[in-house]
């Protein structure tokens, strides 16, 4: 949710009467029943706000921007981590790291574990209306943060870590919109499917007939062996920083630069993988798919730093 | 180099083929299908991204009476592509059997010169240039029509006509106010 849309509902939220709050929420149907149920009417307004962008938050998983971080180096007993065990954990370790947090942890139907962290300096409460939101999936190295500034980043990493067992989180370079498509895209790496024979259509009239049928689908084949098939998670960009130095042995002033040059090309679209699945397809790029485009579907990444002497990084 | 020659295999009775050359490989399916539908004469198409054919078809490949390249004017890959490929084509074919069928020529993001460029190509091979309108299937009706008249010359199929003859109606002519600055 953007900073407008929250001030502008903790506004109305403050001109509601309290009385009249409960039908007010009920007369505009967002919430699902359940959910109105929840909510506790006796909690102070600013409280019921507080919880009402934390519940849009949970629903609408695509908006904001969300980081990747993947846990390193388990220790042995990291796959028995269990919830309840986990959500002790991490609320000790952090608020051991920093006073005045409040953390809320949930645990959704499809196994992610939802954290809401809400961080309060030495003056203020704790402020769920800017809280940090963590999704992680248990027996998974991989977790998802939206929201973190670089003040409290360290001390959030190190709980983390530290209620997962593991040794060492490090950023994955895997970033965006879509957490849906963040999570498909990383959790797929497990369970990739390759076709072992491609289906070829049945010639339906003999009067018609594609003359270079067998590079086309060639083609398609190992389009569809780098990206996979059937629906792809919607990423919707990826960055490349290229850094070369300047080489022309004729040219000293340039060549004596220490700094390299730095080129970024960006890509984005609204699904990104579908899009350059089309263009190996179609022969807009050759095939076989290199591995600059292929490293992203494979390696889950879509943030690359390409250096002179490493070609992928 | 191998190269497409017109009259290198016998023809077949009452049959007309012809060859849709088209980079994106999309608006010639269509065009086929509505094609074969045709009753009076066998129509048989075939369908290639770019020329040169791969020599292993060669055997099984009938006569080829017509060849069309389609070229979306909002694609400049589409247009190399179609200039590429005018290499692997006998001269033979320059006589009437080849045609141009170009796409989106109303489009916003034509770049300009793009339609110029065809036209100069056009006008130098002594070819006709159709435009063809893509998205619904009343254009790709029309344009199949249209082809199905130039290939059953192109195929010896309408007598006192050849396809020589019907192309020098057809080739397509520069305006001569090209070199006046144009509105757009």
């Amino acid at each position: 949710m953007d900073n407008l849309a929250k001030h502008l509902l903790q506004r109305l939220m403050r001109r509601i009467p309290a009385s009249m709050l409960k039908s007010t929420l009920d007369k505009w149907g967002r919430l699902t029943a359940e959910k109105r149920k929840s909510l506790d009417f006796t909690q102070s307004k600013w409280t019921i706000t507080q919880e009402l962008v934390a519940l849009y938050v949970t629903e609408n998983p695509n908006q904001g921007m969300w980081h990747t971080f993947q846990l390193l180096d388990p220790e042995d007993d990291a796959h028995s981590v269990e919830l309840m065990q986990f959500k002790e954990q991490f609320k000790s370790h952090l608020s051991e790291l920093k006073r005045n947090v409040s953390v809320k942890i949930k645990k959704h139907t499809d196994e992610a574990v939802w954290i809401r962290v809400a961080w309060g300096d030495g003056l203020s409460r704790p402020n769920h209306l800017k809280a940090t939101y963590v999704v992680h999936y248990l027996q998974t190295p991989y977790v998802f943060v939206n929201a973190l500034s670089s003040k409290n980043k360290p001390l959030l990493l190190q709980a983390l870590t530290l209620s997962t067992k593991h040794q060492q989180i490090k950023a994955a370079n895997l970033s965006g919109q879509k957490l849906t498509a963040l999570r498909d895209l990383l959790m797929r790496q497990y369970q990739q499917v390759f076709p072992t024979k491609y289906p070829s259509p049945l010639p339906e009239k003999l009067r018609i007939e594609k003359v270079q049928a067998e590079a086309s689908a060639s083609r398609h084949r190992m389009a569809g062996e780098t990206f996979g098939d059937g629906m792809l998670p919607a990423l919707q960009s990826a960055f490349f920083q290229l850094e070369t130095k300047f080489k022309d042995p004729t040219n000293e002033a340039m060549t004596q630069r220490d700094e390299p040059f730095i080129c970024s090309v960006k890509f984005s679209s609204s699904n990104l993988l579908e899009s350059l699945r089309h263009c190996a397809s179609s022969g807009i790029a050759s095939t076989p798919v290199t591995p600059l485009l292929s490293s992203i579907p494979l390696k889950g990444r879509n943030y690359f730093v390409i250096t002179d002497n490493v070609p992928t990084a | 180099m191998s190269l497409l020659k017109p009259f290198s295999k016998l023809p077949d009775l009452n049959t007309a083929n012809i060859l849709l050359v088209e980079n994106e490989e999309q608006f010639q399916q269509n065009l086929a299908n509505t094609l074969v539908e045709e009753t009076a004469v066998t129509v048989t198409v075939r369908l290639a991204k770019s020329l040169p054919l791969p020599m292993e078809n060669d055997e099984s490949r009938p006569r080829i009476d017509l060849v069309v390249f389609i070229i979306n004017l909002t694609s400049d890959k589409s247009f190399e592509s179609a200039k590429a490929s005018l290499k692997y084509l006998d001269p033979g074919y320059f006589l009437g059997k080849v045609c141009f069928m170009a796409t989106n020529a109303r489009h916003a993001s034509v770049r300009t010169g793009c339609l110029d460029a065809l036209r100069q190509l056009a006008v130098s091979l002594h070819c006709p240039l159709l435009f063809a309108e893509d998205q619904t299937p009343v254009g790709a009706a029309s344009s199949a029509r249209r082809l199905l008249t130039i290939l059953k010359v192109a195929s010896g199929l309408v007598p006192n006509t050849t396809a020589l003859y019907l192309s020098n109606l057809t080739r397509c002519t520069m305006p001569p106010d090209i070199d006046q600055p144009s509105f757009d």
